[in-house]
């Protein structure tokens, strides 16, 4: 088993840069848990390392998708990527943005006074969580999707072999650059702030990074099981469909209580509710084309498609919906509830997408038909079951938050010092079981197919 | 279905909803102003500062943000806004076992912060964050308040003070605060001005108070032992 394509290795600096920094934003996210004990831990602030932490987590996210698509596109349009030197140096472009970026970051957690207004704007730290990165950083970002966008494109008019998975696939990556758009300009007012600043979050998680979810999941399946073309990008239709007919309405749980108006307590809590629907879907089709596996040469690949699918709907859908109406979210908005919701919604729905094509794609990439799968199977089992207890941890937190801050009117220090305390310490020690899978998995990432694939076990 | 239809399904139903979204957009666009106070220079600075500081990686703000630290939507309703300025200046200067760190921020950026969080609290947020169910209810158990009971909660005591777990933290505990050594007339004195007993004190002076609330509210206070 070997790429069709040459290109398609390209995919590979992408997957490299994605769990390399995956490892670090795991790392970053152990002594944040450590923070909530001891908040002086360490020589960075809270503010900072979470920065760190939840940047970390986008950007790798990006590159994999990136690198997915790389491989995907031409083995779809069956061509070399149109401009290798052009996708070359579009990656090593976007590591040094990168690293400027979190550079930039660690200056400014050692010194806030450093990061100066320049321009209207902050050199270091725009200040806005998730979007942090600074202007000029921003448009390094856009350049930089351009490029990847652009070169795709053309590799997809050189055959002009039109698939419906890379269609929607492009569709999913042009709609998530858009959508960085209404994060890039500033607003004196806070409402209409954070009012723009959920069409880029919600619209990236619940919206378009779903809709690249639907996309490589039917080419997982494809590729994994050899199903069939026609049936399964029906379905895929179907469900992306159904992702954006709840998931752009959806927006409107963000909308309950930052100043806007109130009917979107209507509009946000109906659409939103329906936002698992589609995630269902995603787990019926990724069992019924299972059931008619024949020949499955790569099972950790299939393994990790089918539990994305399955962790997709759990985390996202389920850990999403028990706050999602206006009633309850009155009492839950702003607690750790919505903390729990974010780790399990991250790692089933991207986190495990990210690493099946990783699975899926690596062995033809590094071009060996077998490999030893234990790790990945370790690996699995390390990461899921801890990040399941830390999601229930935190859920658990954030139950006692809602009941005693919310209800009885207890102050939130004292809730989050005194009662939740042991919630902290379980959910640092369950991070630790985390970061043990997720070194497996890395560590498997660079050996897998420059080793002698051994008995299988 | 065939393929050719589920896929404009997909297009055009994705594209009606999203033009319904653009036209609900514009009409909270159009209400926006109005629900919420003009910003003015200073609220507009204060914003800068708010995200100079990268305040929102550790607490929430509308509900939104780090969940590490609290929530600032209503925070100068429950604390005066000198003890806010003094504390952004040196959190541990006021309260030793404070977890935010010095950041650095200047006299006329601490003003401007506290302006910029005065504009949030009066935004039309439908009610959010909700009045806790119980806290009404609680320290009262049935029984008729005293005098010095009263004039605790009308002011607000126990946003920044707390009384067996129910209150703030931001100041000193109150639970055996009688048990200190101090007598009615100490705390009389500090109440009308805190700084003529505790240097530094970030609480604001009650000299407004009558006598006869000042004297009733030290009596409670001597009780808790």
């Amino acid at each position: 088993m070997t790429v069709k394509y040459q290109s398609q290795k390209i995919a590979q600096y992408f997957y490299t840069f994605a769990v390399i920094l995956f490892l670090v934003q795991v790392l970053v996210g152990i002594i944040a848990a450590i923070q909530f004990i001891r908040p002086d831990i360490f020589i960075l602030n809270f503010n900072t390392i979470r920065t760190l932490h939840i940047n970390a987590l986008v950007v790798w996210l990006l590159a994999g998708m990136m690198g997915a698509t790389y491989y995907v596109v031409p083995e779809e349009s069956e061509t070399e990527v149109w401009n290798y030197p052009l996708a070359l140096f579009q990656f090593w472009a976007t590591v040094v943005a990168i690293t400027l970026v979190v550079l930039g970051y660690i200056w400014m957690g050692l010194d806030p006074q450093a990061n100066k207004l320049v321009l209207g704007t902050q050199l270091l730290n725009e200040g806005r969580e998730y979007i942090e990165a600074p202007r000029w950083a921003d448009g390094l970002i856009v350049i930089s999707v351009l490029l990847f966008l652009f070169n795709m494109f053309m590799t997809m008019f050189k055959t002009k072999k039109w698939t419906g998975i890379q269609g929607v696939l492009l569709f999913g990556l042009v709609f998530l650059a858009l959508m960085y758009l209404p994060g890039m300009f500033y607003s004196k007012n806070m409402i209409k702030d954070q009012f723009w600043w959920w069409w880029v979050i919600h619209l990236w998680v619940e919206g378009s990074w779903e809709v690249i979810a639907g996309a490589l999941l039917a080419f997982m399946l494809m590729k994994t099981i050899g199903a069939k073309r026609e049936v399964l990008e029906k379905w895929m239709y179907i469900e992306v469909g159904l992702v954006l007919f709840t998931g752009i309405l959806g927006t409107g749980h963000h909308y309950y209580f930052i100043g806007t108006p109130k009917y979107w307590h209507w509009i946000g809590g109906f659409f939103s509710s329906l936002e698992p629907v589609p995630l269902l879907l995603m787990v019926w089709d990724a069992f019924r084309t299972t059931r008619e596996a024949r020949n499955v040469t790569n099972k950790p690949g299939l393994f990790y498609t089918v539990a994305h699918a399955i962790f997709n709907f759990v985390g996202a859908g389920l850990w999403g919906i028990i706050h999602t109406l206006p009633q309850v979210n009155k009492w839950t908005h702003g607690t750790q509830i919505t903390t729990a919701h974010g780790h399990l919604a991250f790692y089933g729905a991207y986190v495990l997408l990210v690493i099946s094509m990783i699975y899926v794609t690596l062995p033809s990439i590094r071009g060996v038909k077998d490999y030893n799968p234990a790790r990945a199977y370790l690996a699995f089992w390390w990461m899921t079951i801890s990040m399941v207890f830390i999601v229930l941890t935190i859920t658990g937190a954030g139950m006692v938050q809602v009941y005693m801050e919310r209800l009885m009117g207890l102050d939130y220090v004292a809730v989050k010092t005194t009662y939740n305390l042991w919630f902290w310490i379980l959910r640092a020690i369950f991070g630790v079981g985390f970061l043990v899978g997720v070194s497996i998995f890395v560590y498997d990432f660079f050996k897998l197919g420059r080793e002698p694939a051994k008995q299988k076990a | 279905m065939s393929n050719k239809a589920a896929r404009n399904l997909f297009i055009f139903g994705s594209l009606f909803f999203f033009v319904i979204f653009l036209g609900l957009t514009v009409d909270t666009m159009n209400q926006i102003d109005g629900r919420a106070p003009e910003v003015t220079k200073e609220v507009d600075a204060g914003k800068m500062v708010w995200q100079k500081y990268d305040c929102i990686g550790c607490h929430t703000i509308l509900g939104n943000g780090s969940y590490f630290a609290p929530d600032m939507t209503k925070v100068v309703e429950r604390k005066p806004a000198g003890y806010l300025k003094q504390f952004l200046m040196d959190p541990r200067a006021v309260k030793p076992t404070a977890a935010m760190p010095k950041l650095g921020l200047t006299s006329r950026e601490a003003d401007d912060l506290v302006a910029f969080l005065t504009w949030i609290s009066k935004i039309d947020t439908n009610g959010w964050p909700p009045k806790p169910m119980l806290a009404a209810a609680a320290g009262v158990g049935g029984k008729e308040q005293t005098r010095g009971q009263q004039v605790y909660q009308s002011q607000g005591c126990s946003n920044c003070h707390n009384i067996n777990g129910i209150g703030g933290t931001s100041g000193p505990e109150l639970t055996r605060v009688g048990a200190n050594g101090k007598d009615a007339a100490w705390h009389v004195k500090h109440l009308k001005e805190p700084r003529s007993v505790v240097p530094n004190s970030a609480m604001p002076p009650y000299a407004a108070l009558s006598n006869d609330d000042l004297k009733s509210l030290a009596a409670y206070l001597v009780t808790l032992k």
